[in-house]
């Protein structure tokens, strides 16, 4: 039997289906669960903000697009999420400043798959050492490696160009790189 | 730590979403009020922006108005008299709304798509354009003659008096020849206060040749040698 998309679900919810949202909580918590712990390294609050996630989910069905993604658009409001709770846990600091890597066009290589190999070791080393890579690099990783997105969805959810997201990926390799060699 | 174990968590975080649904204690917000917002949201963009474009036109027709615009013509000095006539504070709110705007047009997936430097630059020139475009039309010479007569309402008719518009700097003179005489011609001054006698010598700067005739738009830069006397550094007929 052929899945019904994310993308018919959303529909038949926005006409008025609540309990279809229920199929959206089943197919997208353990993502979500897992992306909160890889983001936010703290798996205490994780559940209560997945929990908030898909409340504003529902809160905010009908701005989604039928026509477009539904992944892209439920991650967006995630990142939201978890933006939010580092910047309550860091009260006093500023998680995100000016990101000099939007303001310039840069020049990367394209999203090229990595060989089977080379990304088993890349995921290995990213669950090992992703503590100590920051933030920002941290996120792009995480979407790419452990959650299976491409560059176009990765630079849907977090709003920034394409090519700053090869930019984001490449640094936050040599980062991983730099930190399993310090260790 | 977290010590559930993951199905019953799965469990519990589906039955808290759908109860909290099913007995009403969030509730879906209605198409309309996206669609509202997004009109607003649009609506303020599309105002921020008319404001910007009526800001860089503002700015430009007070430079053909002193005549400063037309100065760099004549080299390191022309330039020097445009940097002194421009309107600091025109262009200091100028950046402020370009800034705002580029942050409020960042939730559209056509800008952020693309690197800041490039939707910066592509809005930059789009008001560049549209501000030069609207310094040609007739727009804020029948709106300065509004202001000037007390028929503009405020803020606009502030828009047009000082201190956003400069005075042109000493040295540089915008009007129109009224005859010619030995040596130069007599021009009247862009706000029909007097007359000014132009002195042409062999180094005065010509870009457009001698040939100067009664009616002609022209911005003179030079130095005052007597009362409405000017030596002219250069001369450009400015009417085309």
């Amino acid at each position: 039997m052929i899945e019904e998309s994310d993308e018919a679900i959303a529909l038949r919810v926005q006409g008025g289906e609540v309990e279809a949202f229920g199929e959206f909580v089943e197919r997208y918590q353990e993502k979500l669960m897992r992306y909160a712990r890889k983001f936010l390294l703290d798996p205490d609050d994780a559940k209560d903000i997945v929990q908030d996630i898909f409340v504003k989910a529902f809160q905010n069905i009908q701005s989604f697009d039928a026509s477009r993604r539904f992944s892209p658009w439920i991650y967006r409001i995630a990142h939201n999420e978890f933006v939010n709770a580092l910047k309550r846990r860091q009260a006093h600091r500023t998680v995100f400043t000016i990101d000099f890597d939007t303001l310039f066009p840069h020049l990367v290589a394209d999203d090229t798959a990595d060989s089977a190999a080379l990304e088993r070791d890349t995921r290995a080393t990213l669950e090992r050492y992703l503590d100590k890579i920051d933030v920002k690099y941290r996120e792009p990783l995480v979407l790419y490696y452990l959650e299976g997105m491409d560059y176009k969805q990765i630079s849907e959810i977090l709003q920034i160009p394409v090519s700053t997201v090869g930019v984001r990926l490449a640094r936050g390799r040599a980062a991983l790189q730099k930190a399993a060699q310090v260790v | 730590m977290n010590n559930e174990p993951p199905n019953t968590t799965k469990t519990s975080l589906k039955q808290g979403v759908m109860e909290a649904i099913q007995k009403g204690r969030i509730r879906m917000r209605p198409r309309w009020h996206f669609v509202l917002f997004s009109s607003l949201a649009t609506l303020g963009v599309l105002i921020m922006f008319l404001a910007v474009l009526y800001i860089a036109s503002l700015s430009i027709f007070f430079l053909h108005d002193s005549g400063a615009w037309f100065a760099p013509r004549f080299g390191g000095r022309g330039w020097w008299s445009l940097l002194q006539s421009l309107p600091w504070l025109l262009i200091t709110l100028l950046i402020v709304f370009i800034c705002v705007l580029q942050i409020a047009v960042r939730r559209y997936e056509f800008v952020y798509r693309r690197p800041l430097l490039i939707s910066a630059a592509a809005i930059l020139a789009i008001v560049f354009i549209g501000g030069f475009a609207i310094a040609e039309t007739p727009l804020h010479r029948q709106m300065e003659f509004y202001a000037h007569h007390n028929e503009l309402p405020p803020p606009l008719s502030l828009a047009y008096g000082a201190p956003l518009h400069m005075p042109a700097p000493p040295g540089i003179f915008h009007g129109t020849v009224l005859a010619s005489v030995p040596g130069g011609f007599i021009m009247n001054d862009q706000n029909g206060a007097g007359t000014t006698t132009i002195l042409i010598g062999l180094k005065t700067k010509l870009p457009d040749g001698g040939d100067f005739e009664i009616g002609d738009d022209v911005v003179v830069i030079g130095d005052p040698v007597a009362t409405s006397t000017v030596r002219a550094f250069g001369v450009v007929d400015v009417g085309e």
